[in-house]
């Protein structure tokens, strides 16, 4: 009888919580052994591959070694190797100007968009849509098919274009409104690279830019500009007309407002939408891989092409993936709390 | 003298400049967007589609396009690369015919309750378009079930799709409650948990494989002592697609964690409290007020990562390289293959099928889904 | 400098919120645009600032037809009710903006704000945020902010609504002060007939978008042109009996009286100001009605009869004591009557 009410009473204990404000002794434990758990899973392999990059080559090929110093002695070896012999400093420098620059663009271009979308009302009439559209198509099958210069064909197209404005898409009522605008610069994310790149890649050969910076950099912006126009609109959309409109009284012009007010008021969500623009473009693979040689390789390439015939050269290949992530690391755990604020806007109302 | 006049008529040059550029304001801001994703997404998809119809071949000086009509698409759907696209399909047998059943039932049942409900035109060929690619797919799945067929590159996709966002959210949604509770490192446990993001996904690969080498990797002594010395992971179509997920999961938890924490911290504080106060269990509270109060948010974040995730190409292209035979090719994989062997349409056909899935699937999960939960907001 | 604005609307949709305003502002004047909230008031000085296009009319500052000029070649100033401070900038970056956005010199600047902070007396908070600022501070940046340029004319949409009562009073009077030693021309918005009585020159009461009455505030208040104005001014509102008007005398269900109109008009309405009546015994008044309630405000009581018909406010004096359901008579002057027509409203001359 005692012992029932003592062992009720030890339940209780575990599983009450004491206050409002803390939890219950047994869901606190488990829920620390649950996040300890995945801090595990995040951590090992990080660690593995922080590990091998310490390692001979002997090292990893005769069975794991874990604790440096207790298991194997640790060496510089391919450290060494990889940055000092091996050309690693040519592609990490690729990466950087390229993750950089498309970021940078991306969120100037992106953003100015956004807010302009935001702020001043657009109509679109759909008869120019489509017969923009139209055009291009019979632009690209000109050249394509008939062997018609792109410079004529383009020319043309352009002339016709403005005829059109100026005549039948006059009588047109229906228009496309910022909303629509929008939805389409958002959904073009939804393209995946794969159908995009083989037209990039020829429309670059025949501009000579194949294998340089310039064909990366373009194509990155191009690709994040959706995510970038998404995140950002709900911050533009946030912020008080009264101080925009204020500025514009005081003087300033509608691009002076956008760069004076605007954007530093949304700085925070800026920041946190540059942190994941910069993260995508640092870590893209497919197109850098489509559109890239020798010259302008980034990092990701190199590391991919570490599998050599005879078998991956994990310990080289460990240096490398260590450099990549470790700035990464740096910057985003400083941002971490602007990332996660600035897509929960964006979630909320996208 | 001439220079004052040359300045007082430089001025409203410059004013009238000016004020041309902020009527012009909005236009200006948007053209540089619009030509950018004119560039990089509305011209090449209009090339592709002209590739995917059209026979690619290297001629003297370059290369020379033929056009094969459907040829590309017919190929891949009936034709000879249809073992590579939707698999080696074999006759249902009973006990796929009884899950096809099911699946019927169920299709009817929820198209017959919206007709009854609110019916508009539009949205009932928007939910046909919606049951047909189900539909479709699900008829591959079914038929590539009996012993001796093979899923293929299209199946593949679907699965990394569904089971991998579906256990990104679960494990998310999980750590994300947890680390909302009133527990000492919070923050370093948000920190520590967002960094797989940030590792590129080639090396994501990389380590797994590194992981999961059997021979020489951490997990050796073990997979030993259980007597699985010799086995590889990498040899059996399931559990090297089991591999590619894990490594997809790991990525990509932290992204559904970070934004679904802040979802749960985000939500109405008094309520919790008067929750608490009444006497809530935890899961009562998550059910009546957390949950609801995330909804919308949870949905946004799925849809992002169903859009991404059927671009999966890095990892399964590093961790097995499609193998064993194509058990984890994803459909970019197969595309970026057709590239390699010179078979530029049929690499843009199967470019377009999976813009045409991923599109159909993206859209439809925004309006019942997406929509749905912002109603009962 | 002169303001004006000839015969303009303004519609949003289907919906017109300004119905054809004809309004002349002189140069150096103080004119109030009074209104309830969707009256059209805000919607009129946006006009005039710019922010809003003008659907169809004429705006003219000084000689200068600006109706299709962009906000910021008009050369107005415009006071905000949230303020609009620039959050990320310092008080002395708020004030200076005007010039700053207009490429005046270091200098220049620098002088300038010199000058402007020291009427406002901001001095010692240049390096400040606008969060780390009171409410008082913040609206006197607003206005040093507004009045560094010297502009044309001042816009203000309702600046004083956000502080509490006492600080309310103060800066109004502070407002009138200033406005009066710049002489600059100043259109101001409010809801609150206390700040438009106190602060214009002119007051212009505007409703549904339509101009009710423009004159001085002690001629609205003494001659209100329709029973619009007559009720929007004065408070407690003005007490209104509705009756028939023949050769002067007015004859209501709450009782007949005499008027110094020698008029005849049936259906008319006749309005007296609680501070115009006096309470006297039930036999004496021009109205009888019984005491219904009483609410001491502190100079004065606030007393509710009721009569036939409605009910009667009267300004009265502090110690009335008499009960609640008390008979007593409500007397007023013939020259405090207030007769309007009522199916046009209008005033009866």
């Amino acid at each position: 009888m005692s012992a029932k009410t003592e062992s009720r009473g030890l339940v209780r204990r575990l599983f009450e919580a004491p206050s409002l404000e803390e939890m219950a002794p047994a869901p606190k434990i488990a829920t620390y052994v649950v996040l300890g758990l995945w801090t595990l899973v995040v951590l090992f392999p990080l660690y593995w591959v922080l590990v091998t990059s310490f390692k001979f080559e002997v090292e990893v090929d005769s069975g794991p070694y874990y604790i440096p110093f207790v298991d194997f002695k640790p060496t510089l070896d391919a450290w060494n190797f990889m940055l000092l012999q091996n050309n690693t400093i040519g592609p990490y420098l690729n990466s950087v100007v390229v993750a950089l620059s498309s970021t940078v663009l991306a969120l100037l271009i992106g953003s100015l968009a956004a807010y302009a979308l935001v702020r001043i009302r657009f109509q679109v009439k759909i008869a120019a849509i489509l017969t923009f559209l139209a055009l291009l198509v019979a632009v690209i099958v000109a050249v394509a098919a008939f062997a018609v210069p792109w410079p004529v064909a383009a020319a043309v197209a352009i002339a016709l274009f403005l005829i059109a404005l100026s005549t039948y898409v006059r009588r047109f009522k229906a228009a496309a409104g910022n909303n629509d605008i929008e939805f389409w610069m958002i959904s073009n994310r939804i393209m995946p690279p794969i159908v995009a790149v083989l037209p990039i890649y020829v429309m670059f050969q025949h501009l000579r830019l194949l294998d340089t910076q310039i064909a990366l950099i373009s194509t990155y912006t191009g690709v994040n500009l959706p995510i970038v126009v998404w995140l950002t609109r709900d911050f533009f959309a946030g912020i008080p007309l009264d101080l925009e409109e204020s500025a514009e009284i005081d003087g300033a012009s509608k691009f002076r407002v956008f760069f004076t007010i605007a954007l530093p008021l949304v700085r925070s969500g800026i920041a946190a939408t540059f942190m994941l623009v910069l993260i995508l473009s640092w870590n893209e693979f497919l197109l850098a891989l489509f559109l890239t040689e020798a010259k302008a390789q980034t990092m990701p390439v190199l590391v991919a092409a570490q599998n050599t015939t005879r078998g991956p050269q994990w310990w080289y290949m460990s240096v490398l993936i260590v450099i990549m992530i470790a700035p990464v690391i740096v910057i985003a755990a400083f941002l971490q709390k602007h990332i996660a604020r600035g897509l929960l806007v964006g979630a909320v109302k996208g | 003298m001439t220079l004052v006049q040359s300045a007082s008529a430089e001025a409203p040059a410059r004013e009238a400049w000016d004020e041309w550029t902020d009527r012009n304001a909005g236009r200006l801001m948007v053209l540089p967007a619009v030509i950018i994703l004119l560039c990089f997404a509305i011209f090449p998809l209009i090339v592709s589609v002209y590739l995917s119809v059209c026979r690619f071949a290297l001629a003297a000086g370059g290369f020379k396009l033929t056009f094969i009509g459907l040829y590309n698409y017919k190929r891949l759907l009936v034709g000879t690369q249809q073992y590579h696209f939707l698999g080696t399909m074999k006759p249902l047998e009973t006990s796929e015919w009884i899950a096809l059943g099911v699946y019927a039932a169920v299709v009817l049942y929820l198209l017959g309750r919206y007709v009854m409900t609110r019916f508009t035109v539009l949205g009932m060929i928007g939910r046909l378009i919606s049951t047909a690619l189900a539909t479709g797919i699900v008829l591959v799945a079914l038929a590539t079930m009996p012993k001796g067929a093979y899923e293929g590159t299209l199946l593949t996709t679907v699965f990394y799709v569904l089971v991998g966002v579906a256990a990104q959210f679960a494990i998310g949604l999980g750590l994300a409650l947890l680390c909302a509770q009133p527990i000492v490192g919070r923050d370093f446990f948000r920190v520590i948990f967002f960094i797989p993001l940030m590792v590129t996904p080639v090396g994501v690969a990389y380590m797994f494989r590194m992981l999961a080498d059997m021979q020489k990797g951490p997990f050796a002594p073990l997979g030993a002592a259980l007597g699985l010395g010799v086995w590889s992971w990498a040899t059996q179509a399931w559990s090297a697609r089991l591999m590619v997920l894990v490594g997809d999961t790991w990525q990509w938890t932290p992204f559904m964690f970070i934004v679904l924490l802040a979802a749960v911290e985000n939500q109405p504080r008094d309520q919790l409290e008067a929750a608490r106060l009444d006497g809530a269990s935890g899961f009562q509270i998550f059910r009546d007020i957390t949950w609801p109060a995330i909804a919308p948010i949870a949905a946004t974040v799925v849809l992002i990562r169903l859009i991404e995730a059927f671009k999966i190409v890095d990892i399964p292209n590093v961790l097995t390289a499609g193998g064993p035979g194509l058990a984890t090719e994803s459909l970019t994989l197969h595309s970026f293959i057709a590239w390699r062997t010179q078979d530029l349409g049929g690499s843009a056909a199967i470019g377009y099928l999976l813009l045409f899935v991923s599109t159909i699937t993206c859209v439809s999960f925004f309006n019942y889904v997406v929509r749905w939960t912002r109603r009962h907001q | 400098m002169r303001v004006r604005l000839e015969n303009i609307h303004k519609s949003f949709g289907p919906v017109e919120v300004v119905k054809g305003l004809d309004l002349e502002v002189g140069d150096g004047e103080f004119l109030v645009l009074l209104g309830a909230s969707g009256s059209g008031k805000t919607t009129a000085l946006r006009m005039i600032a710019g922010l809003e296009k003008v659907t169809s009319g004429r705006i003219r500052i000084g000689d200068r037809d600006v109706t299709d000029v962009l906000p910021k070649y008009r050369d107005v100033a415009m006071v905000f009710q949230s303020y609009a401070l620039y959050p990320h900038m310092t008080v002395f970056a708020n004030i200076a903006y005007p010039l700053t956005v207009r490429g005046r010199t270091k200098a220049e600047v620098e002088a300038a704000v010199k000058d402007v902070v020291r009427q406002v007396q901001l001095e010692m908070l240049l390096d400040r945020y606008p969060r780390q600022l009171s409410g008082g501070q913040r609206q006197r940046v607003a206005l040093a902010r507004a009045m560094i340029r010297r502009p044309a004319a001042f816009l203000m949409d309702e600046p004083l609504s956000n502080l509490d009562a006492k600080l309310r009073g103060y800066m109004r009077a502070e407002l009138k002060h200033m406005q009066h030693k710049l002489g600059i021309t100043t259109i101001y918005v409010t809801h609150d007939q206390i700040e438009a009585m106190t602060l214009a020159h002119r007051v212009a009461l505007i409703e549904k978008g339509v101009l009710q009455q423009l004159d001085e505030p002690a001629n609205i208040y003494n001659a209100p042109a329709n029973l619009f104005v007559a009720g929007f001014i004065g408070s407690p509102p003005m007490n209104f009996f509705e009756g028939d008007l023949a050769e002067g005398r007015f004859s209501a269900p709450a009782g007949s009286f005499d008027t110094k109109k020698r008029v005849t008009r049936r259906e008319a309405v006749a309005g007296v100001r609680p501070e115009d009546c006096k309470l006297t015994e039930p036999g004496s008044g021009k109205i009888v009605g019984e005491v219904y309630a009483t609410e001491l405000i502190g100079d004065h009581a606030l007393v509710t009869c009721r009569v036939d018909g409605g009910t009667v406010t009267v300004k009265a004096d502090k110690a009335f004591d008499r009960q609640d359901g008390a008979a007593i008579g409500v007397n007023f002057a013939d020259a405090a009557i207030h007769l309007f027509d009522k199916a046009s409203g209008e005033r009866i001359a």
